[in-house]
């Protein structure tokens, strides 16, 4: 096999950027952030395997520890495999907040137009928390609306997991993508179980054409409410029409 | 010295993804004749979305289209001129000629052979029929010295200058985010066209290459048309056409790979009389082109489909394409002899 004389700088896969925020506040002590990081450390084996397997993307992922203020825990894209052998645990912020704005606002500020790669899918967020909300008044409101307003912020799967009833709240629900319901670990057991769902949403993220509204019927926690409205198309992966 | 008239290569391969999912190559090309000695080509992407299920369709319908409006517009044009009556008939008549035909054939087509209850099902109720067809278009119409482009959608247009600079003559779309594209079955498809007059007697292009997201999504680069630019440029300094003509292809299939984007990737290369190459490698001993060389000059046979020929192979011609223009071999046939005009190499 001889190589291919072709103009330009070389090809590669398109990086799928995967977006952690993980909750670190100081509520997170004890057997909950030992449960995160058991389940971050289970996701990543799915995730490893899907890359391997499929031919569109390559996974690059970073993970943002919030509490009272964000700080990057993983902060340049890191391919899943390296991540995978590598891994080192999250740790709790002693008296830390649970302040989502700030965390917002740097998820945004790494995927604006500046930053991402121009021919990068969708990205992928995945908030993981055990609560509401502590901004001060409108604090949420506009970190959330700088993601929202940049098109990868927009467009991105955003995934949120709460860790107990009490976390899903209505602040969850404003975040999370349309289709995709808050996946509710109601112990620290089952969120291993929700992340590798998780992974499964994410993993389909490079799918052209997929199906929001199918892959939300797979992430549904049985006895959920299905009257949600089907996705409406114009979503597929860069096929889709303005 | 040059070579009179313009050659266009194309190329398509189908995406490492639509093969895993069993889906066919989506994207479309074609090339036809525009004047004694000028070309129009067109690539076009079908939308992959589960919405668009007929979208191999309607980017052939828009490649056909494309290319008839092309001809068309190249008859049109007057004998002297300037850039905004190129441009003026770029909006005034190309893309509401084309907007109206694809939308024609669409329904045309859908008459002839309607939806089935399958894919009944699969539509959203109350879509229109044509988003069943969505599709991007690049079309681009060399005649003299002009270069007349249009596009609705995402993909590339990159003219290659002498020194290897890239040129990019169609406005950017903030619309088009690498995320959501415009479509010909959009909503406004008149507004979100972009077009452009290039006068080459100003800015000498030796190639202009036209060409799906798929191949400058497989593009590391993030300035890639600069890189591409200036690797062709050498190339054609460097190469010979049936060198470029069995390249073309591998070229399309490495993007639309495992390795690259895994899309369909769909190319045209217009190669101007000034950057041509020579037919062949000059063989020990020969000066090299002379006075014979359009008298040899073959048609550079386009290559089209989910696998890389080791040379090239000439294409099946297109129904639809075939009635509304002359097949590759008749255009040659057409054109003037040795000393006259080049040809349009390539059809669907």
């Amino acid at each position: 096999m001889t190589d291919t004389l072709m103009p330009g700088g070389g090809v590669a896969r398109r990086p799928l950027h995967f977006i952690v925020m993980a909750d670190c506040s100081g509520s997170m002590k004890g057997e909950k952030m030992q449960a995160l990081n058991f389940a971050l450390r289970s996701m990543l084996p799915h995730l490893v395997d899907w890359e391997r397997d499929q031919l569109q993307a390559q996974l690059l992922v970073r993970i943002l520890a919030f509490a009272t203020a964000p700080a990057w825990f993983v902060a340049d894209p890191t391919p899943i495999a390296e991540l995978a052998t590598r891994w080192r645990n999250l740790e709790y912020v002693p008296m830390g907040r649970t302040n989502m704005g700030p965390a917002f606002r740097a998820v945004a500020e790494v995927l604006g137009p500046d930053r991402l790669e121009r021919r990068a899918l969708r990205p992928a967020i995945l908030l993981i928390t055990d609560g509401l909300p502590t901004d001060p008044p409108g604090g949420f409101e506009a970190g959330l609306d700088a993601l929202m307003s940049i098109a990868a912020g927009r467009s991105a799967l955003r995934l949120a997991v709460a860790i107990g009833r009490d976390a899903s709240s209505e602040p969850l629900d404003r975040f999370r993508s349309p289709e995709v319901p808050v996946l509710v670990a109601d112990g620290t057991d089952e969120i291993a179980d929700r992340l590798v769902t998780a992974s499964i949403a994410v993993s389909r993220m490079s799918e052209a054409g997929v199906d929001r509204g199918a892959l939300a019927q797979q992430l549904i926690p049985a006895g959920s409410d299905p009257s949600r409205p089907r996705d409406r198309g114009g979503l597929g992966v860069d096929d889709s029409i303005l | 010295m040059t070579r009179s008239g313009w050659l266009v290569l194309t190329a398509s391969a189908r995406g490492a993804s639509h093969v895993a999912m069993d889906t066919p190559n989506q994207d479309a090309v074609g090339t036809g004749p525009a004047g004694p000695d000028g070309v129009v080509a067109a690539v076009a992407d079908g939308h992959g979305h589960w919405r668009h299920l007929r979208s191999a369709r309607g980017s052939r319908l828009a490649v056909t289209v494309g290319c008839q409006v092309g001809t068309e517009l190249a008859g049109r044009l007057p004998a002297s001129p300037d850039a905004a009556a190129v441009t003026g008939l770029l909006t005034g008549f190309a893309v509401p000629a084309i907007i109206t035909r694809w939308r024609d054939a669409v329904l045309a087509d859908l008459a002839g052979d309607p939806f089935t209850s399958a894919e009944q099902e699969r539509r959203l109720p109350g879509d229109d029929p044509v988003i069943a067809y969505g599709s991007t278009l690049l079309l681009a119409v060399a005649v003299r010295e002009w270069l007349a482009i249009a596009q609705i959608g995402d993909g590339d247009v990159i003219g290659v200058r002498a020194d290897g600079r890239a040129d990019l003559p169609v406005p950017g779309d903030p619309n088009l985010d690498g995320l959501v594209t415009t479509s010909l079955c959009g909503a406004d498809p008149a507004g979100d066209f972009r077009v452009a007059a290039v006068d080459t007697a100003r800015v000498p292009l030796l190639a202009l290459l036209l060409a799906t997201d798929g191949y400058g999504n497989a593009q590391v680069a993030q300035e890639w048309p600069e890189a591409f630019s200036r690797d062709l440029a050498g190339m054609l300094r460097n190469r010979d056409e049936q060198w470029l003509a069995s390249q073309l292809p591998a070229w399309a299939a490495r993007c639309a790979s495992g390795d690259g984007s895994a899309d369909d990737t769909t190319v045209a290369l217009l190669i101007s009389p000034a950057g041509r190459p020579p037919l062949a490698a000059t063989p020990p001993g020969s000066t090299g082109r002379d006075g014979d060389l359009d008298e040899e000059e073959t048609t550079i046979p386009a290559s089209r489909g989910d696998t890389v020929p080791s040379s090239p192979v000439p294409a099946e011609p297109d129904a639809a394409w075939q009635a509304a223009a002359p097949t590759a071999g008749e255009r040659a046939a057409e054109r003037p002899g040795p000393g006259g005009q080049g040809r349009a190499g390539g059809a669907r």
